[in-house]
């Protein structure tokens, strides 16, 4: 297989819990650790030489949190936004609804 | 043919009043003196399309009608005091999940093993204690056939409504009598549909009820809700919350409060001559059937005493007891296990009168004379 | 391009209550990728295959696994996820219901459980997570452990020898068995699409790593890279493990498709045949 021009390798702050299976799975060499520690207080992996990339996606089989993804062009990008307006989002509501009735507290107490 | 009298036994009877009321679903285990309620539930259920499944063992029947009932079905199991005490697990995973099941308890005479065929009432504590934590229960006690019918829709009416077990303590003797009984016609039965939700599944909260009501709908797996059913300790979704003691007291306060602040509506009994009483006979099940024999015997010696046969055990209605110890003079309960329900009438007549307690442990009735020297003695 | 600040795979956007993640997993946890060999699946098995489908889970560890699902999910007592399942598909069977339990949940509380459901040939898809220890209580020995490994209820050695899942269901009456790793990724993916779709009493057994318990006190291992390294060095597929002598198998990892009989008739399937010869009233 020869490099492939992948548009980025998204590895979310939120998830990643730095097990670094991704790093051992890769077999291009692509990930590396980073130097600094982010908000969360890990060292996240980060492409160092994206340029090796095969968008094979073993990184992301193995990754226990869904935090890293190969987003080979925009046709991919643009299926994540859609993805996440029409299946995520609607879910949120409920949860403030929630929080607005409990913190008016409720008639049973 | 309804409207007609039939002679029924007690577990034909409670059959045939569950299947009125709607079950389709019995996962049970053969033990005796109860097998002839899963005996006959093989019989009918396939042929009015419900299902029947003999399952592995008691801890198994439990949890398949739980899970039968959030598929959509009303459903019950059966069992007696060894299988009991193997099922409060599941009792209390369906208070904790607000499941609706009906579980019908055969007594026998107790502990471990013990007197299979016979009768005994020694498991009224334990359908209210048995399992671990706090939660309330509803148990009905029948006392004759058509009472094991129409407690029986009874039984999962109240289900339905209020979202919790229910027990129906019956015992060895009045499984197994054989009485007449009438069954209404299907217009004249009140049957209590599940209730299901109104909104769609992105704005339903599952465990949080409008505000007067106890309960929300139940939803079924299947309709598109994307539930959780949960039995640790779960907020409003169903997700669970790690230390937070405001959502926990929420919930464990609702689920008690909505059976025991509901006494009123719940509590079913029956008085019979207690208008000029100076002793009264408080009593359930087949200890009442004695009983009743004893009060005619005293009335022909000229004691005044009235009887009070209690249909719901549980919740305790504790204001009916505290009324009546004010009127009469003393109480007797008879009961076939070493005194347990008159712990309770102890408690709620708060001192105002004498209680006096008739066990009868072995597995037999009482006789009607040793009821009747109570009763003397209770008189003076 | 795309926020890296609280981006998530598009599997978790499309089947996760993402309101729930991070997951409370440990950092390497295989269970992470067991949720995606699930996911991959139902991925590729279609929309209609997700909307009919139902999880029941036991406790422990892997018990916390479909809770993540935007799905209709049940996490039941300890070793009681297989009679509610059963209950549950008696009441709808046209739902595809997904038991997941644990080594623990499923072979020893919940072993008679286990034993019946394949005997009846009911149709469970059964995803049972081997860890080898007890992990959500500390790392207590499991019927799974190997012979003299040091966890917190044996520090002197275990002395149970073990059991091995597969024989027994084969014995008992499954339809499918499968068992792999979490280094075989597609592997597994393709067996659970198999399980589900396979009509009868499914197991597939995925054995994963527990960098925390398992990894410390079994293998010697704390690093989820060197556990996998170790799966993927120490499985032999079946058909490669038939020629070889049992001294040369000796603590090695059998993984591959041991049996499939989809003539064997399923439990509801009986059922239906009985309706219909008894007649409705």
């Amino acid at each position: 297989m020869s490099a492939a021009r992948v548009r980025q390798i998204a590895v979310s702050d939120k998830l990643c819990k730095a097990c670094y299976l991704c790093i051992w799975a890769c077999p291009w060499g692509v990930l590396e650790i980073k130097e600094e520690r982010n908000w969360r207080g890990i060292k996240k992996p980060y492409a160092a030489r994206i340029e090796q990339c095969r968008a094979c996606k073993l990184c992301e089989l193995y990754c226990p949190d869904f935090a890293i993804q190969v987003i080979v062009d925009e046709e991919e990008e643009r299926k994540i936004l859609e993805v996440e307006e029409s299946y995520e989002r609607k879910w949120f509501d409920r949860l403030k609804k929630r929080d607005e009735i409990i913190s008016k507290g409720v008639w049973w107490l | 043919m309804p409207g007609e009298l039939r002679l029924m036994t007690g577990y034909d009877a409670l059959v045939e009043g569950a299947i009125t009321a709607g079950c389709r679903f019995f996962a049970g285990y053969p033990i005796t003196p109860s097998t002839e309620i899963a005996e006959r539930m093989s019989n009918r259920l396939p042929k009015v399309g419900g299902i029947f499944i003999q399952m592995e063992d008691e801890l198994a029947s439990i949890i398949a009608i739980i899970g039968a009932s959030w598929g959509g079905l009303k459903a019950m199991t059966a069992t007696s005091g060894p299988g009991f005490s193997l099922m409060q697990e599941g009792l209390g995973f369906a208070v904790i999940t607000e499941t609706p099941i009906v579980l019908v308890d055969v007594m026998r005479g107790g502990p471990s093993t013990g007197l299979v065929t016979l009768p005994s009432q020694g498991d009224v504590m334990q359908a209210r204690w048995g399992s671990h934590g706090d939660y309330a229960i509803i148990a009905l006690a029948p006392w004759s056939s058509q009472e094991m019918f129409d407690l029986a829709i009874k039984a999962f009416n109240l289900a339905e409504i209020y979202r919790n077990p229910v027990i129906i303590l019956s015992d060895e003797v009045v499984a197994h009598i054989r009485e007449p009984i009438k069954i209404p016609p299907p217009g004249e039965i009140e049957i209590v549909e599940r209730r299901k939700p109104s909104v769609p599944p992105t704005e339903f909260i599952p465990y949080l009820p409008e505000p007067g009501e106890w309960v929300s709908p139940m939803p079924a797996f299947g309709e598109g809700y994307n539930l959780l059913v949960e039995s640790v300790m779960h907020d409003e979704f169903g997700h669970r919350i790690g230390m937070g003691q405001p959502i926990a007291e929420r919930k464990i306060k609702r689920i008690y409060y909505k059976i025991e602040k509901n006494v009123e509506k719940i509590a079913m009994y029956e008085e019979r001559g207690l208008e000029d009483a100076d002793v009264a006979i408080v009593t359930y099940g087949s200890s009442a059937r004695t009983s009743l024999k004893a009060m005619k015997d005293a009335r022909n010696l000229g004691i005044k005493v009235g009887m009070l046969r209690l249909i719901t055990l549980w919740p305790f209605y504790d204001k009916l007891i505290e009324e009546l110890s004010s009127k009469v003079k003393s109480i007797v309960v008879p009961e076939m296990n070493m005194g347990k329900i008159v712990r309770e009438v102890e408690r709620a007549s708060k001192g105002h009168c004498k209680v006096f307690s008739v066990p009868k442990v072995g597995g037999v009735l009482h006789n009607p004379d040793e009821i009747l020297s109570a009763v003397k003695l209770a008189a003076r | 391009m795309i926020q890296e600040e609280n981006f998530e795979h598009i599997l978790a956007k499309k089947y996760m209550r993402t309101e729930l993640l991070p997951h409370a997993f440990c950092s390497g946890c295989g269970i992470g990728i067991i949720e995606r060999m699930i996911l991959m699946a139902f991925e590729e098995l279609g929309e209609e295959e997700w909307k009919r489908t139902a999880f029941v889970s036991g406790i422990g560890c892997s018990g916390w696994t479909p809770l993540y699902f935007r799905s209709d999910v049940a996490h039941t007592l300890h070793g009681r996820a297989l009679p509610f399942a059963i209950g549950l598909k008696l009441a709808k069977p046209e739902l595809n219901v997904i038991v997941v339990m644990g080594d623990g949940d499923s072979m020893a509380i919940g072993g008679n459980h286990l034993i019946h459901a394949a005997r009846r040939n009911i149709g469970l898809t059964a995803i049972i997570v081997t860890n080898m220890v007890y992990s959500l209580t500390g790392g207590q020995m499991a019927p799974t452990t190997p012979e003299g490994a040091i966890t917190q209820t044996t520090p002197y050695g275990n002395i149970e020898p073990n059991f091995d899942l597969i024989e027994l269901m084969k014995a008992a009456g499954a339809t499918y068995l499968a068992r792999w790793t979490t280094y075989h990724v597609i592997q597994a993916k393709n067996s659970i699409k198999k399980a589900v779709k396979h009509k009868g009493f499914s197991v597939v057994e995925i054995i994963s790593q527990c960098p925390t318990f398992m990894g410390r006190y079994v293998l010697n291992k704390s690093d989820p890279r060197d556990i996998m390294q170790w799966f993927k060095e120490n499985s032999i597929p079946v058909s490669v493990a038939a020629t070889k002598s049992p001294e040369e198998l000796k603590g090695k990892i059998i993984v591959g498709e041991f049996l499939h009989k989809p003539e064997v008739m399923e439990y509801t399937e009986r059922l239906k045949l009985l309706k219909e010869r008894v007649g409705r009233r």
